[in-house]
């Protein structure tokens, strides 16, 4: 089970935006997306999404095209955090938390509601802001309020087997070192209980140690796949990034000040 | 993958405190219901017209004339309140009403042509005391089209490009409006002014009662949305991704409080205000989800048009003081007040 994307392509009248993509997201496993501004990451992962369809190629949700499944069924297998937007209005934190849960009409899930949200909110350590406004809060503080409400989205019974996917547009964004290495540490927890994650991030050293298998994508295709250690080498980060990269070996290090 | 999807549970999203709240709010409305039954030009004892010793005068002018119109005011104020917190939640602007959309204007631009136009053109039938509601609401359906036509079903470019439509389409029909205002003989001229000021003399059950039951099929089928309205504040495409179908939304939403604003402003006239404060009002109280901001603003619009227009005929009897200007005068100082409370906290 896993979500694949075949040979994708997107573009606009100016610019190809993707070329040929193809990516396979399994169960189990963090694949992290890096690469440098404007390579197409959010583009792939809002196709990936299903947010629009790409111009060629296609995605397949376990083996089902992804234009077949419903923007219902969508939202029970797969969440996706963006990079977030204002909320205009007063919400409190648990309110927005909530947002994420959706109704699936089974008793099972109904009475889990909300210790699936006490539970979250506990695991992303925001369990003390419930009852404050969201407005009021810091942007960090935002970021781990809305990874809440993403795992939320994905709440099952323990004993569960349904296939679920989380796709994360920069989820360590606006963290402090603690929260960016605890939030890292529970999207492996929740890879291990069967979660396939894609995350796109900045930090080459954090997407390094903490994914199984990474994909490097530069203008629209992807140079390099795979084991992070194993695909990296300073003459591709050092073209791709245009700056002049060193990887050091023991311990796994990419330095580029 | 087959399950069955339920989109809505009411009772999950609103916590103890708001279940409070809006019994509050009911009992206060059914308080300011018997209230104005009573008080008027004419006192009425309830008491008396139930137990049967009340004059066939009092009978008559409690269910002929003073039900009638507390039923309307009622009703207009809820479609109002409600239109408006929920036109508020699906534009995500605190500032939106049902009159930036351009409904209410296209509403009031039908009915100044038939009483201005249409006067020339008198017919002696049945359909005359419909002529200015329906010339209303073919007023606002024809807003609503141009709407629909210019934005490709509600869908293209997002709801910013939805509002700056809605307010060239304002300005076209404030155009036509001031254009037929300026033509209008002195008698068109003071029912035109009358009726864009706003009013309930005149309710009669044979023409509110298609216009209540229509506000009342609106009302439900919008209040079923607001557990959607709430995920749309994270964003249309959040939204989407969430499950929520965003297109579906906004025509529901849109179409019903045209439709309601539309029978409103047909039966009594342009009422401004209602629709931006009360929403306002009842976050203030409560709290900001739509499963209790969207119940809240329609019992509170209720409360405040059935108090406003009790004002309206009792204030300087035996004259009626236009709704539009008690409603203001009545809801600008409280929101006023709940501003400065709100900012203190």
């Amino acid at each position: 089970m896993s979500i694949i994307a075949t040979s994708t392509s997107y573009g606009t009248k100016k610019k190809n935006i993707l070329k040929n993509v193809s990516l396979e997201i399994k169960h189990n496993e963090i694949i992290s997306l890096v690469g440098p501004n404007g390579a197409g990451k959010s583009t792939f992962l809002q196709i990936l999404a299903g947010d629009f369809e790409p111009d060629s190629g296609f995605i397949q949700y376990d083996g089902i095209p992804l234009s077949k499944i419903s923007i219902q069924e969508r939202s029970f297998c797969r969440s996706v955090m963006s990079q977030s937007q204002p909320i205009i209005f007063d919400f409190t934190v648990r309110q927005v938390i909530e947002m994420g849960w959706v109704e699936r009409g089974l008793s099972a899930y109904v009475e889990d509601f909300h210790q699936a949200v006490t539970k979250t909110a506990k695991e992303c350590f925001v369990f003390d802001l419930l009852e404050d406004k969201f407005s009021n809060l810091s942007g960090g503080e935002q970021r781990r309020v809305h990874f809440a409400r993403t795992l939320v989205q994905l709440w099952r019974p323990s004993e569960s087997q349904d296939p679920r996917y989380l796709i994360l547009d920069e989820p360590t964004a606006n963290l402090d070192l603690f929260f960016e290495r605890e939030i890292l540490h529970l999207l492996r927890t929740k890879t291990n209980e069967g979660f396939g994650c894609l995350i796109v991030l900045h930090d080459l050293n954090l997407a390094a140690k903490f994914s199984d298998k990474m994909a490097l994508l530069h203008n629209g295709a992807i140079v390099k796949f795979g084991n992070p250690k194993e695909i990296l080498s300073s003459e591709i980060l050092s073209e791709i990034y245009r700056l002049e990269i060193t990887i050091s070996k023991n311990p796994f290090r990419i330095n580029y000040y | 993958m087959n399950r069955k999807i339920h989109s809505y549970s009411f009772l999950k999203f609103i916590d103890f405190r708001q279940r409070v709240i809006i019994c509050a709010l009911f009992f206060m409305l059914i308080t300011s219901i018997l209230l104005s039954t009573k008080i008027g030009a004419f006192s009425i004892d309830l008491f008396e017209i139930i137990s049967k010793s009340a004059s066939p005068l009092e009978e008559m002018v409690l269910l002929e004339i003073r039900i009638p119109r507390i039923l309307l005011s009622c009703f207009v104020g809820a479609s109002l309140g409600l239109s408006g917190a929920s036109l508020q939640g699906l534009f995500r602007n605190p500032l939106a009403d049902p009159g930036l959309i351009g409904v209410s204007a296209g509403a009031a631009l039908g009915a100044a042509l038939t009483i201005v136009v249409g006067s020339d053109f008198t017919i002696y039938t049945a359909l005359e005391k419909y002529m200015i509601p329906i010339s209303a609401v073919l007023g606002s359906v024809c807003i609503i089209l141009l709407l629909y036509v210019s934005t490709m079903g509600f869908s293209q470019k997002g709801i910013a490009y939805m509002l700056l439509i809605g307010i060239a389409v304002n300005a076209f029909a404030t155009v036509g409006i001031a254009f037929l205002t300026f033509i209008s003989s002195d008698l068109e001229l003071r029912s035109l002014s009358f009726w864009i000021m706003g009013s309930f003399g005149g309710s009669e059950w044979i023409t509110i009662l298609p216009g209540i039951i229509i506000i009342s099929f609106a009302i439900l089928w919008m209040i079923v949305s607001s557990r959607e309205l709430d995920i749309l504040q994270l964003g249309e495409s959040e939204a989407s991704r969430l499950g929520v179908d965003v297109k579906k939304l906004k025509f529901k939403v849109i179409i019903s409080s045209a439709v309601i604003v539309g029978v409103s402003v047909s039966l009594s006239g342009m009422i401004s205000f209602v629709g931006l404060i009360v929403p306002h009002i009842v976050r203030l109280l409560g709290g900001v989800n739509h499963n209790f901001l969207l119940v809240g603003s329609a019992i509170a619009g209720g409360i405040l048009m059935s108090v406003a227009d009790l004002g309206s005929r009792t204030l300087i009897q035996p004259a009626e003081i236009p709704i539009g200007l008690i409603t203001s005068a009545l809801g600008a100082p409280i929101f006023l007040w709940l501003i400065l409370r709100s900012v203190r906290k």
